[in-house]
C-alpha cells in the first residue's frame, strides 16, 4: 500500500473507532462529569452491574434475542428450503414480501406492528416484542440459508429419497447437516440484529418487559451518566465475540 | 403430495401464515389507518377521509420532509465519498490482510447503533474530547459548539451507516477483474477514462445497494436526531414517532409512513431495473 | 454444534427464572425520584419498583393509552392532565383506607378543582418553570424576565423545555396574557412571538434540562427549579431566576391507571411516598417542593430556606398554576408542532 492509501485507510478506521475508544476509556475514568482523566476506576461497572433494573433489562435482551434467533432460524430455514425446492402459487409474493421485509425502514415496521397489536388488543410486552424480533430476523435467515442451498448439489436430496428416505428424513439426515454452517450463521445474524434493535422494539414492547437498548436510550437522553459508558463498553464486546465466533464457523465451512 | 401434513404443506403454511399476519397485515392496517379520521379517544374513527394526505402537502410539513431528505442525502453522499475509495483500496489487498481489515469494518457494523450515536456525542460535546484536545493545543480558546445542529446529525448518520455503504461496495469491487483495468490502460485510456468507463459502471450496483442501505435508515433513525440534533432537526422517523407517541394523530403518522413505504418501493424498483439494465441478475433469493 | 445448541436451550430455560416476581411499574418523569427511595422500599417490602421515564405529559398520556390494560401501575401526570385522564376513564379510584399517610399532606394542596376530594390523585411534588443561566458565562443580573431571552446576544445559546404548555406559557406571559389562555387569538400571538425565538434555540430538552447547562452546551434559557437545585448540589454555577412576568407553577400527582395489575402494591408504594421521612428524602435529593407539611417541618434548614425550592411570595408575583385548558389544548398542540417543525 502506498503511504497515501494507508493513511486514508487509517483515517477511516480512526473515524470508526475513535468514538468507541473514547467511550471505553471514559468507562474507566473516575470523573463523574466531563472527559478529563481523573484516575482509573471500575466503579461504573460495579454500579451498572449492581442495578437490578439494568441487569434484568440485559437478561431480557439476551433472552428475547436467543428465543427470536432460534425461532426465526427454524422458520427461516424451513422457508428457505421451501422456496428453493418447490414451485408453488404465491412463491413470487413470498419472495417479494421477504425482500421488502429486509429493506423496510425500521420506523415503518415498528409502527405497523404497533398498529396491528393495538388493533388486535394484544398487550405490549414480551410476546409482542418476540413476534416483532422474529419478523425482522426472518428474511435474513432465509437469505443466508438460501444462498447456501443454491451452492448445494440438488441431486443429494433426490438420491436420498430414491434410497427410500421420507422427505422429513432426507431433510434431517442430508440437508440440515450440510446447511449447518449457514444455519449457525443465520442464528448469529439474528441474535445480533435482535440485540441491536432500538426502533422496532421501541414500538413493540411495554413496561413489563424492558430491554437493555431501550433502557440505555432513556439513560442517554437524560444525559451522560458514567455507568452508561460501562454498559456501552459491554455492548461493544458482544459483536466482537460473535464476529469471532462466526469467523470460526465460516472457517469450518471452508474446510468441509 | 401424500398428505396434508407433508413437510411442504406444513412449512409453507407456517412461513406464509407468519408473513401474512406479521408483514402483510400490519402494513395493510397502516394504509387503512391513513385514510381514516383522527379520533381523540380511540385513536381513529371509522370515517373515510383524505385529510391526512391533504395535511402532508401542507407547506410546513413538506418543508420537514424536504429537510429530512436533504439530511439523508447528505449522509448518503458522505458515506459514498468516504466509502468508495476505502472499499476500492480494501479490495486490492492480499487475502489475509483483506480478511483482517474487513473484520475491523464488521465490528462497528454489528455494534448497537444507539450506543455508537452516543459515542459520537461524547466526541462532539462542548466538553467532549475534540474540544478538550483543541483547547489543550491552544488552537481555540472557547469550546466549539458542534452538537445540536444539522451538521452533527449528518456526521452521526455517516458514522453509524458507513459500514452499510462499504460492505456492498466491497462486494462488487472484490469481483472487479484487475485485468479489465490493465486492458483499458493498454488500450490507451487515461486513468480518469478507465475509472469512468470501466470501474464506475461495474461498481454501480454496489453504489446503488449501499445508497439504499444508507438513505432509508438515514430518514428513519430518530434517535440520531434526538441525541445529536437536540430535538430540533427532525427526520421523517422523528416525525412519525411524534405523531404516534405524542401528538396521537395516527392517521397522519400512518399517511407519512405509507408515503415512506411508497418511496422505498420506488427505490427498490429503480435498483432492480438498474440491475436489469446492466445485465446483472439479482443473486439474492 | 450439539453442545452449542444444548447451551442455548439451557440458557433459554434458565433465564426467566431470574426475574423478580413482586414488581410495581412506575411511569415517572426523568430524574424525579432518587434511587435510594426505591431501594429502601424494596428493603422494607420486597417489592421492586420498575421506574420507566417519560419526558412530557403528552407522551405519558399517549403511551398510557397505548399500553392500555398492560403495564403501568402508577403514573405521575401534572394537574391539568389528571382532569383529562380522569374524564376519559383512564384512572381508577384510590382506596384511601390504604393511604394512612395522606394526613400529612397540606390541605391547601388537596381537593382542587382538577380532582375534587382527591378521588383519583395524590399530590407528589410541585415546582416551577423559570429562567436559569450559567453564571460563569452570562451575568445573572442581566437576565430578569422572560423577554430577556429574545435579546440577540443569547441567540444560539438558549434551552427551551420540550413541553408545549411550558413554552407557550412563557410566550403568553411575555405578551401579558394568562398562561392558561384559551383564546385562540392570544395563543396565535404567543406562537408568532415564540417563532422569533426558535432560530436561536439550541436544544429542546425535557428529560433533564440541567445537563446541557452542565455540559456547557447552553448558557441561558428555561429550567425547572429542581433541576437547578440538583446541578448546584453537584457544584455547578447555575442560577435559577423567577422571571419578572411570573413563573409557571405546576404540581405532579400520583395516580393509578385503570389497567394497573398491581393495585395493592401500588397503594403500598404511594403510602410509602407519603411518609414524612421519605417525602423529606425526596425533596432534599431532587429539590422540588413537597406538599407534605410534616415533611417540610423535618427538612434541612438549607433546603427549606432555599428560594429555588421554596420560593417566597415576592418570587412568585405574577406566577400562575397551570390548569386544564380544555379543548383549547388542540390549538396549543397544533402551534407547538408548527413551532418545532417550521424552523
Amino acid at each position: 500500500m502506498s503511504l497515501l492509501k494507508s493513511t486514508y485507510v487509517l483515517l477511516v478506521y480512526c473515524f470508526l473507532y475513535l468514538p468507541i475508544a473514547v467511550v471505553v476509556a471514559q468507562s474507566f475514568n473516575a470523573a463523574k462529569y466531563g472527559t478529563r482523566w481523573q484516575g482509573f476506576t471500575l466503579a461504573w461497572y460495579e454500579k451498572a452491574l449492581a442495578s437490578p433494573i439494568l441487569v434484568e433489562a440485559a437478561l431480557n435482551s439476551l433472552w428475547v434475542a436467543m428465543l427470536a434467533a432460534t425461532l426465526a432460524t427454524g422458520l427461516g430455514t424451513l422457508g428457505a428450503i421451501c422456496l428453493f425446492r418447490y414451485r408453488f402459487r404465491g412463491r413470487e409474493i413470498m419472495r417479494g414480501l421477504l425482500l421488502a421485509l429486509m429493506m423496510i425502514p425500521d420506523i415503518v415496521m415498528g409502527i405497523a406492528l404497533l398498529v396491528l397489536f393495538v388493533a388486535l388488543g394484544w398487550a405490549l410486552g414480551f410476546w409482542t416484542l418476540l413476534i416483532a424480533h422474529i419478523t425482522f430476523c426472518l428474511p435474513f435467515v432465509v437469505v443466508t440459508v438460501y444462498a447456501r442451498l443454491r451452492d448445494l448439489n440438488p441431486h443429494l436430496v433426490e438420491a436420498a429419497m430414491d434410497l427410500g428416505a421420507s422427505e422429513w428424513r432426507a431433510l434431517r439426515a442430508v440437508v440440515i447437516p450440510l446447511m449447518a454452517p449457514a444455519i449457525a450463521a443465520g442464528w448469529l445474524l439474528s441474535f445480533t440484529l435482535s440485540i441491536d434493535d432500538v426502533i422496532v422494539s421501541f414500538f413493540s414492547t411495554g413496561p413489563t418487559f424492558e430491554i437493555l437498548p431501550l433502557r440505555i436510550y432513556s439513560m442517554v437522553r437524560v444525559g451522560v451518566k458514567p455507568e452508561v459508558n460501562a454498559l456501552a463498553t459491554l455492548l461493544f464486546i458482544i459483536p466482537f465475540v460473535f464476529i469471532t465466533l462466526s469467523q470460526f464457523f465460516s472457517k469450518e465451512e471452508e474446510r468441509t | 403430495m401424500r398428505n396434508v401434513f407433508s413437510f411442504r404443506n406444513l412449512a409453507l403454511t407456517l412461513l406464509g401464515g407468519w408473513l401474512a399476519l406479521f408483514a402483510l397485515l400490519p402494513n395493510a392496517l397502516v394504509l387503512l389507518t391513513s385514510f381514516l379520521r383522527r379520533d381523540e379517544r380511540d385513536f381513529v374513527a371509522f370515517e373515510w377521509t383524505l385529510e391526512s394526505y391533504r395535511l402532508l402537502i401542507d407547506p410546513v410539513y413538506v418543508q420537514v420532509f424536504v429537510h429530512s431528505t436533504l439530511l439523508a442525502v447528505a449522509a448518503t453522499v458522505g458515506c459514498l465519498l468516504i466509502g468508495y475509495p476505502f472499499a476500492f483500496i480494501l479490495a486490492r489487498q492480499t487475502p489475509s490482510r483483506r480478511r483482517m481489515l474487513l473484520l475491523l469494518i464488521m465490528v462497528p457494523f454489528w455494534t448497537n447503533s444507539l450506543v455508537r450515536s452516543y459515542a459520537m456525542r461524547t466526541l462532539l460535546a462542548a466538553k467532549g474530547v475534540i474540544n478538550e484536545v483543541l483547547l489543550w493545543l491552544g488552537l481555540i480558546d472557547k469550546p466549539l459548539r458542534m452538537l445540536y445542529n444539522d451538521g452533527a446529525v449528518v456526521v452521526g448518520l455517516v458514522y453509524v451507516l458507513l459500514p452499510f455503504m462499504v460492505l456492498p461496495l466491497y462486494a462488487v469491487m472484490e469481483k472487479l477483474d484487475g485485468r479489465l483495468l490493465e486492458a483499458a490502460v493498454d488500450l490507451g485510456a487515461s486513468r480518469l477514462q478507465t475509472f469512468r468507463r470501466v470501474v464506475l459502471p461495474l461498481t454501480l450496483p454496489g453504489m446503488v445497494a449501499g445508497a439504499l442501505l444508507v438513505f432509508l435508515p438515514g430518514l428513519s433513525m430518530f434517535y440520531v436526531a434526538d441525541l445529536l440534533g437536540g430535538a430540533k432537526s427532525m427526520l421523517v422517523g422523528n416525525f412519525i414517532k411524534n405523531q404516534f407517541l405524542s401528538a396521537r394523530n395516527w392517521p397522519f403518522g400512518s399517511a407519512a409512513s405509507a408515503v415512506f413505504m411508497g418511496l422505498m418501493g420506488l427505490l427498490l424498483v429503480a435498483q432492480w431495473s438498474s440491475r436489469r439494465w446492466l445485465g446483472q441478475e439479482s443473486n439474492e433469493l | 454444534m450439539k453442545k452449542a445448541l444444548f447451551c442455548v436451550v439451557w440458557l433459554c430455560a434458565a433465564l426467566p427464572a431470574l426475574a423478580s416476581d413482586r414488581q410495581v411499574f412506575l411511569f415517572n418523569w426523568s430524574e424525579y425520584m432518587p434511587d435510594a427511595v426505591l431501594e429502601q422500599f424494596k428493603e422494607e417490602t420486597g417489592i421492586e419498583v420498575v421506574y420507566t421515564t417519560f419526558d412530557n405529559n403528552e407522551s405519558m398520556y399517549a403511551k398510557l393509552k397505548l399500553t392500555g390494560e398492560s403495564g403501568y401501575d402508577i403514573a405521575v401526570p401534572s394537574t391539568y392532565f389528571v382532569s383529562r385522564m380522569r374524564a376519559e376513564g383512564l384512572l381508577q379510584k384510590l382506596d384511601k383506607s390504604k393511604l394512612s399517610n395522606l394526613q400529612h399532606i397540606d390541605s391547601n394542596k388537596l381537593n382542587q378543582p382538577f380532582d375534587p376530594n382527591n378521588e383519583y390523585s395524590i399530590p407528589y411534588l410541585w415546582g416551577s418553570t423559570g429562567l436559569s443561566v450559567n453564571a460563569a458565562e452570562v451575568a445573572v443580573d442581566s437576565v430578569r424576565s422572560w423577554s430577556d431571552l429574545w435579546r440577540p446576544e443569547h441567540a444560539g445559546q438558549i434551552l427551551l423545555i420540550d413541553d408545549v404548555r411550558d413554552v407557550f406559557s412563557m410566550g403568553l406571559h411575555v405578551l401579558g396574557y394568562s398562561a392558561n389562555s384559551t383564546d385562540s387569538l392570544e395563543i396565535h400571538r404567543a406562537y408568532e412571538k415564540l417563532k422569533e425565538l426558535v432560530p436561536g434555540v439550541r436544544v429542546f430538552d425535557a428529560d433533564s434540562p440541567k445537563m446541557p447547562y452542565l455540559n456547557g452546551e447552553v448558557n441561558v434559557g428555561m429550567n425547572w427549579n429542581g433541576e437547578v437545585f440538583q446541578a448546584v448540589e453537584e457544584g455547578a454555577d447555575i442560577a435559577y431566576i423567577y422571571p419578572k412576568e411570573g413563573a409557571m407553577l405546576w404540581m405532579d400527582n400520583l395516580v393509578i391507571p385503570s389497567g394497573a395489575k398491581h393495585v395493592e402494591d401500588a397503594h403500598t408504594f404511594i403510602n410509602f411516598l407519603l411518609r414524612p421521612e421519605i417525602a423529606k428524602m425526596i425533596c432534599e435529593a431532587i429539590g422540588y417542593a413537597s406538599p407534605n407539611k410534616t415533611a417540610i417541618g423535618l427538612l434541612d434548614e438549607a433546603v427549606r430556606s432555599n428560594r429555588t425550592v421554596y420560593p417566597t411570595e415576592e418570587d412568585l408575583r405574577g406566577s400562575e398554576f397551570q390548569n386544564d385548558v380544555g379543548p383549547a389544548i388542540a390549538i396549543y398542540e397544533k402551534y407547538w408542532e408548527l413551532l418545532k417543525t417550521g424552523h
